[in-house]
């Protein structure tokens, strides 16, 4: 290849690049790098004088309660949302995969629905579900003389952030239903062959084929889930519950909303949105640390 | 002879002077003004129709108006980036944060000058025209340094809702005492409805019983203890009595309706309005946001204050402020000013009331414009000056505050309504956080 040649495909590839990655450093690498600036300042947010404080917002976060509080809701959601996410959409992966099922396009649509739908679109459906009085839910439960089980679902603190849960992992699993699918039909069929002929059963190829040659992927998907969680559960309360009832389903993001909007404590904010990134990034790293294993090859 | 001549030539030829209005005579350099406005329970109506008629009263003004339910979002970005609205009105209770933040930044015009001077259409000055205490008051002196930073509007008495035809109807005493509004509970029951609902998801609606049972409690005294942070309010009888009015309707058999807790404004208001109960908390704006809801058969409103805890006692009720306000970096303060000065013109208040079912915070505002208020509206105020108004707003606290107390008062009551806290509990917790309050402001002094 010639010289210039060379440079003019550096030069084109130059050119395609620099859009998005212009684009990228506006609309994400810069605002980062602001949030953590502005954490260190107690600013309204309205357009005020914005005054140093150095890490005064971080120590102000250790004796919050509420944030405190709210952090514990993020725990108790990062246990109760990834998991079963992963295992539903595992399962009806799994089971949309079986070349011999009719209806499968049909299902995968259906279960794949609810993930394209807008945050806010689901907030706002399953508020009218959970109704206390005209929803889908407890009207069924009347239908089936279970009334007694009929709750005002996100009026009562015992029971809000739990139907948040439900919410969020209805709209998940969809998504990553679709990726395993994806995943498992690039497994070689002549694995599963051989397995039949040695006398697997169908659950013993799952967990000793499927798995194993889908766990990169389930290893980032993990991943996706946890970030996921933290600014979908932020959505959904905000819309559902705006974070009660009595601060039931308060995440820290939805702190982090109220004091940056609300309360006119920007710089307060930023701090927290400092530390919800760390955070996320910390149980990533955990969750990947966990999750390494020697990438099995075929055959 | 010559010179009283000239003299009274002088006169003669100076006499017009005197009949040109002062809109004639000051000219503004910059005729744009941008309005931003709540557009709610009252609608825009009054807005487009005040706005025409200041135009044409003001040649070669051009008005730009921004309505929306969200105009705190939407004015947000053009405060921050120092392009304000000129005029901005915003609800009371403004879930934006905005008008908070904008005191705290202490970046709003002192408008003292514009109620000092002369209205437009009287010869009297406009702060005389307003109903006296609102102006000092901290919904207009948020710094209680005798300036004033915000205008009233629509003032809104607040308090009990009750389907006046059904009470009429069955005859159904209104209650007296707050003895007689538990005893009610019974009564609803025969008529298959429960006693109170309320918006239960926005338990903020609530100030509008506490605040008026602290008075009943423990009179002004009380209330200022409570908005001014005193340490000492919550281990006071009066809070206790005051706020223990919550469980004590969640403890009655047939006391709150069934679901309240998880429902919204429009959805509990509706309720109430089916028939499904007896009373719920509201304002006077009720009527027209709910103007397209179902209701039962020959349904009026009715209003109620909070009865007093002793037989003899009169009935109480909240009533608030809704604000004008001209942000400090606004390129057009002059107009803005003279804008304000026309909205308290008997024009436009009587627009208010035509357009807006309102009534500005003006002194004789409800009889003023009683032909254009509903007749229920127009029953709403009459009501309200029968009672005992109780006004008040949290006081400021220093900017570096990370509280928000409207929600540390307002959110552990739907665990009070729920039987999940108990009134002591409720108490010490609050106790607490007036404790840190009190610190706070004591450390930025």
């Amino acid at each position: 290849m010639s010289l210039s040649r060379k440079r003019n495909d550096i030069l084109f590839f130059a050119l395609c690049v620099l859009p998005p990655l212009l684009l990228y450093m506006v609309f994400y690498i810069y605002p980062t790098l602001n949030t953590f600036w502005l954490s260190l300042f107690e600013y309204s947010g309205i357009g005020g004088a914005m005054t140093f404080v150095g890490l005064e917002n971080f120590a102000y976060i250790l004796k919050d309660e509420h944030l405190l509080k709210s952090f514990g809701n993020n725990l108790i959601l990062m246990l109760f949302v990834p998991f079963p996410t992963l295992i539903i959409a595992l399962g009806s992966a799994a089971a949309l995969s079986r070349k011999d099922l009719k209806e499968r396009n049909f299902y995968r649509t259906v279960f794949f629905f609810p993930s394209i739908l807008s945050f806010v679109v689901v907030a706002i459906v399953w508020y009218f579900i959970y109704s206390p009085n005209s929803g889908l839910l407890n009207n069924c439960l009347n239908a089936l003389g279970l009334k007694a089980l009929a709750l005002p679902w996100l009026g009562d603190s015992r029971t809000a952030l739990g139907a948040i849960i439900v919410v969020l992992i209805w709209q998940a699993f969809g998504y990553y239903m679709v990726m395993y699918i994806a995943g498992i039909d690039s497994i070689p069929q002549e694995l599963y062959e051989a397995a039949e002929v040695d006398g697997a059963s169908p659950f013993k190829q799952f967990y000793k084929i499927t798995i194993p040659l889908l766990w990169p992927v389930i290893r980032i998907t993990l991943v996706f889930m946890i970030g996921g969680t933290i600014t979908i559960s932020f959505l959904v309360a905000n819309v559902l519950t705006a974070g009660g009832p009595n601060f039931a389903t308060d995440t820290a993001l939805n702190q982090m909303y109220r004091q940056g909007t609300i309360n006119a404590n920007y710089g307060y904010a930023m701090a927290i949105a400092v530390v919800v990134f760390l955070f996320s990034m910390i149980l990533s790293m955990i969750s990947n640390r966990l999750t390494n294993r020697e990438e099995k090859t075929h055959g | 002879m010559k010179r009283m001549v000239l003299a009274l030539l002088a006169a003669i030829c100076l006499v017009p002077l005197s009949f040109a209005q002062a809109k004639d005579v000051k000219s503004f350099s910059n005729k744009t003004l941008n309005v931003a406005v709540f557009q709610g329970g009252y609608g825009r109506d009054y807005w487009d129709a005040i706005i025409a008629e200041f135009e044409k009263d003001y040649p070669g003004v051009k008005v730009n108006l921004t309505a929306s339910p969200k105009i705190g979002d939407v004015i947000r970005p053009q405060i921050v980036s120092g392009n304000p609205p000129d005029f901005i009105y915003f609800n009371e209770g403004d879930a934006g944060g905005v008008v908070a933040g904008m005191i705290k930044d202490r970046s709003l015009t002192d408008l003292t000058d514009v109620f000092n001077g002369p209205a437009i259409d009287q010869k009297k000055a406009i702060k005389d025209l307003i109903i006296p205490g609102t102006l000092a008051g901290r919904s207009c002196s948020p710094y209680l340094d005798g300036k004033i930073y915000l205008g009233p509007y629509n003032y809104t008495p607040m308090g009990l809702v009750y389907n006046k035809n059904f009470f009429d109807k069955n005859n159904i005493a209104l209650p007296k005492t707050i003895d007689e509004f538990y005893a009610l509970a019974a009564v609803a029951k025969k008529f298959n409805r429960a006693l109170f609902t309320y918006q239960g998801i926005y338990p903020g609606y609530l100030e509008e019983i506490y605040v008026p049972a602290v008075y009943a409690a423990g009179g002004t005294k009380a209330v200022q203890s409570m908005y001014t942070y005193d340490p000492a309010f919550w281990t006071s009888d009066a809070a206790k009595k005051a706020f223990g009015v919550f469980p004590k309707i969640a403890a009655l058999d047939n006391g709150l309706m069934k679901g309240t807790v998880a429902l919204n404004h429009t959805q509990s208001q509706t309720e109430m309005m089916k028939g499904n109960a007896m009373f719920i908390v509201n304002g006077p704006w009720m009527e027209g946001e709910m103007k397209d809801a179902p209701r039962e058969e020959g349904f009026t409103f009715g209003f109620a204050g909070f009865p007093g805890f002793k037989a003899g006692d009169p009935t109480y009720c909240q009533t608030g402020i809704e604000t004008f306000m001209i942000p400090s970096k606004a390129k057009n303060a002059a107009l803005a000013k003279e804008f304000l000065r026309y909205l308290y013109t008997t024009k436009s208040i009587k627009l208010n009331a035509e357009k807006a079912n309102g009534v500005f915070a003006v002194v004789g505002a409800a009889d003023l414009v009683k032909d254009k208020l509903s007749e229920s509206t127009y029953n709403f105020y009459k009501g309200a000056e029968s009672m005992i108004q109780v006004t008040g707003h949290w006081g400021v606290l220093p900017k570096s505050s990370k509280l928000n107390i409207a929600d540390e008062v307002n959110n552990p009551i739907t665990s009070l309504m729920n039987g999940q806290m108990t009134i002591d509990q409720y108490t010490a917790q609050l106790d607490k956080v007036w404790k840190q309050a009190a610190a706070e402001i004591k450390a930025a002094n």
